[in-house]
């Protein structure tokens, strides 16, 4: 860390979760010269009606990801049915007809006694 | 934020065209997106503008912030103003990071409404002398803006667009805020109604140029080059023709007048015929020459130079040697 | 102690003439604090030293006036008007807040040539706030358990601001030679009037007599103890003493700058209270 002062504030990128089983969403960015005002202005810049359980600040710089050019990449074929219930769409009709053939049976063996 | 280095080989040419198929197919581009320069420029100038008419539109109901009549709107005028500074933080923040690969950041946006390049709205230049005033701000130069940002909000650029939805969530509160307050002075007692009458008369020249000049048959290159983009997909009759189906009528039936006698809804042609207002005004005034211009552009800029310690000390925190 | 019985409601409290009486004194001069350093924090908006931190300051002022609110609702339910009338028709002479909260931003007014103060701003809202945090503490016994409940119910923004307002502390504190001495300079300026906050006025004999609220010493300690652990993290020097000002806010003597504030508040109302605004 030098000693000299920045010129200009960071990028902070800011996510909240809202409430205990939410998962954390990213809301917006801010200018701030360090996490800790970063944190102490977050809620009021982008939840000020919504609930908010926790909050994240996160310094842009330090966030790694996909380039433009690699995000279309991303997108898959549509035949992962087996990842999918969709894809077990048979399963309901087959247990209705091993009930319906069961409730036929008894239904012959009380009537042939 | 980080990536891997991509080189991509296509010519200048090929990714203009790809960018051009984008907009087309109705794709929405993001900031670390390829762009043409032109896109880019066209981009900070309007949403600069939008930021910043935020920021300044703060002023003229902030002079009313203190001053509200009753516990419940000092509070709610405190929360809508911070709301419209808040829309200037968002608005900035788009434009910044348009900038960055310009090398410009908010200093220079700030440094640029101080020496008048960059421009704001035209309402928020003009006076705000009443109460009432704080109202119709809300109901009608709000109105205006929803009007405005809705039809932006299937911009073509994705982080504008992320912008307006949540600007617009608040619009909502907004115009219901200033509407509340007129409903109470148009129910009030006569002098209440009668703030109420001067301050439409007053805003309503400013409200009919909110849009910008009509196209008369031609638009701007600006416009044009903002529609092929798809950044807005209206022009500003059609916006302020929406605006006066929405309106003129809700002013007629409060019992207020308009300083334009002969304004009417043309069947016909399906169009408000309405008197225009001084175009020429118009552009003195967007100028920087209105009438409170100056006042309002020196609040900002002395607040701004008062507290540059304050910037220059957090800046500086945790950075000290030893 | 004898007099420690507990009062659940208004109409209850208006039974003894005497321990309404004391409860209104102490009340007035809880929602006069809040809602004068609110009204003082109204005027920084737009002008604050970085568009978050606008937006940021905002809300604890939109904070700190509900709080007054509720305290007003409570004097109204007491039957002393109408809580718009209390906040807006009195004379600067009935309020009875502390003289600090009433000091103007810094030269200028708002909407004239403002030239603020922001290193004030931070050490007078900090200050004020670690002596509410005492109070609203002590306010959690009082024998008026709808005072009780309500300072429960505050505690928890409060604790939200003084997060805001230490990190500001520490930062101005740790950071360049100017903020240091600018900060220094606003202490030594809250230092002549923050004295007079645990004041409990006139009737504190009373207040305390009925277990509205502890004793001014009991509270005054705590605040100054807590206040001293926060300078002393942060790096400053403990200030000594804490003064006060020629004038009582809490006797109703105020300064010129109080006349000013409540003039600009109630200009809007006072174009006609009866009429709906």
């Amino acid at each position: 860390m030098g000693t000299e002062a920045k010129k200009d504030f960071d990028i902070y990128e800011v996510f909240s979760q809202k409430n205990v089983t939410s998962s954390f969403v990213h809301q917006f960015s801010l200018l701030a010269p360090n996490k800790e005002v970063a944190l102490t202005m977050a809620r009021e810049n982008f939840l000020r009606r919504e609930p908010c359980f926790n909050l994240w600040v996160v310094k842009r710089d330090d966030i790694y990801g996909l380039s433009p050019e690699e995000r279309p990449f991303l997108e898959r074929l549509d035949n992962k049915s087996y990842r999918e219930t969709k894809g077990y769409g048979d399963l309901q009709a087959r247990w209705r007809k091993h009930k319906e053939r069961y409730e036929e049976q008894q239904q012959k063996a009380k009537s042939g006694s | 934020m980080q990536t891997r280095m991509e080189h991509s080989e296509l010519t200048e040419n090929e990714k203009m065209e790809a960018f051009l198929a984008r907009i087309d197919r109705g794709e929405k581009i993001e900031a670390d997106d390829w762009m043409p320069a032109d896109y880019r420029n066209q981009l900070i100038k309007l949403i600069s503008m939008h930021g910043i008419s935020e920021i300044m539109g703060a002023l003229p109901e902030k002079e009313w912030v203190p001053k509200a009549p009753t516990l419940r709107r000092k509070l709610a005028i405190m929360a809508k103003v911070q709301d419209e500074m808040g829309h200037g933080q968002l608005l900035l923040r788009v434009a910044e990071d348009l900038m960055a690969p310009l090398g410009k950041t908010r200093e220079d946006l700030m440094q640029d409404l101080f020496t008048g390049r960059l421009k704001f709205h035209n309402v928020f230049h003009m006076e705000a002398p009443t109460w009432a005033d704080a109202g119709v701000i809300g109901w009608l130069v709000d109105g205006a803006a929803i009007i405005t940002q809705t039809m932006s909000l299937d911009t073509s650029y994705a982080p504008y667009a992320r912008a307006l939805h949540r600007i617009c969530a608040e619009e909502k509160f907004h115009a219901q805020h200033g509407e509340s307050i007129v409903l109470e002075l148009a129910e009030g007692t006569e002098a209440q109604r009668q703030m109420l009458q001067e301050s439409i008369t007053r805003w309503w020249p400013s409200l009919l140029m909110f849009f910008g000049p009509p196209e008369n048959g031609t638009i701007t290159s600006n416009q044009s080059a903002n529609m092929r983009y798809k950044i807005r997909s209206q022009t500003n009759e059609e916006l302020r023709q929406a605006f006066l189906t929405k309106y003129v009528p809700r002013i007629f039936h409060l019992g207020f007048t308009l300083p334009d006698e002969t304004i009417h809804f043309d069947e016909a042609s399906g169009q408000w015929i309405y008197q225009q207002p001084d175009w020429e005004a118009f552009k003195l005034i967007v100028k920087g020459q209105g009438p409170r211009s100056a006042h309002r552009l020196n609040l900002r800029e002395t607040s701004y130079e008062d507290t540059k310690w304050v910037r220059d000390a957090i800046m500086s925190f945790g950075r000290q040697a030893g | 102690m004898a007099d420690r019985v507990l009062i659940e409601t208004a109409e209850q409290a208006k039974q003894n003439q005497e321990y309404a009486q004391a409860l209104a004194d102490l009340l007035f001069q809880l929602a006069d604090d809040d809602f004068i350093l609110a009204y003082r924090g109204s005027e920084w908006l737009g002008l604050a030293p970085h568009i978050e931190e606008d937006v940021a300051f905002s809300s604890m002022s939109q904070d700190m006036m509900g709080h007054a609110v509720m305290f007003y609702e409570m004097l109204e339910s007491l039957g002393l008007g109408k809580a718009d009338d209390i906040a807006q028709l009195r004379e600067a002479k009935d309020f009875r807040n502390a003289i600090l909260v009433e000091r103007k931003n810094g030269a200028g007014e708002y909407n004239d040539n403002p030239h603020y103060d922001w290193a004030y701003a931070i050490v007078r809202s900090y200050v004020y706030g670690l002596y509410k945090q005492v109070r609203l503490e002590a306010l959690q016994q009082s024998t008026y358990v709808p005072l009780a409940q309500v300072s429960r119910k505050m505690m928890t923004e409060h604790r939200y601001h003084l997060m805001h307002w230490q990190v500001w502390l520490n930062q101005l504190a740790n950071s360049t030679k100017d903020a240091r001495q600018r900060l220094e300079a606003a202490i030594a300026k809250v230092w002549q009037d923050a004295g007079e906050l645990s004041d409990l006025g006139p009737s504190k004999e009373q207040i305390v007599r009925f277990g509205l609220i502890a004793g001014e010493e009991i509270l005054r300690q705590k605040w100054l103890a807590k206040t001293r652990e926060i300078f002393q993290s942060a790096g400053l020097n403990w200030p000594g003493e804490p003064g006060t000002a020629s004038e009582r806010g809490r006797a109703g003597e105020h300064t010129a700058d109080l006349e000013q504030a409540v003039a600009t508040l109630s200009e809007v109302y006072r174009i006609d209270p009866a009429a709906s605004w």
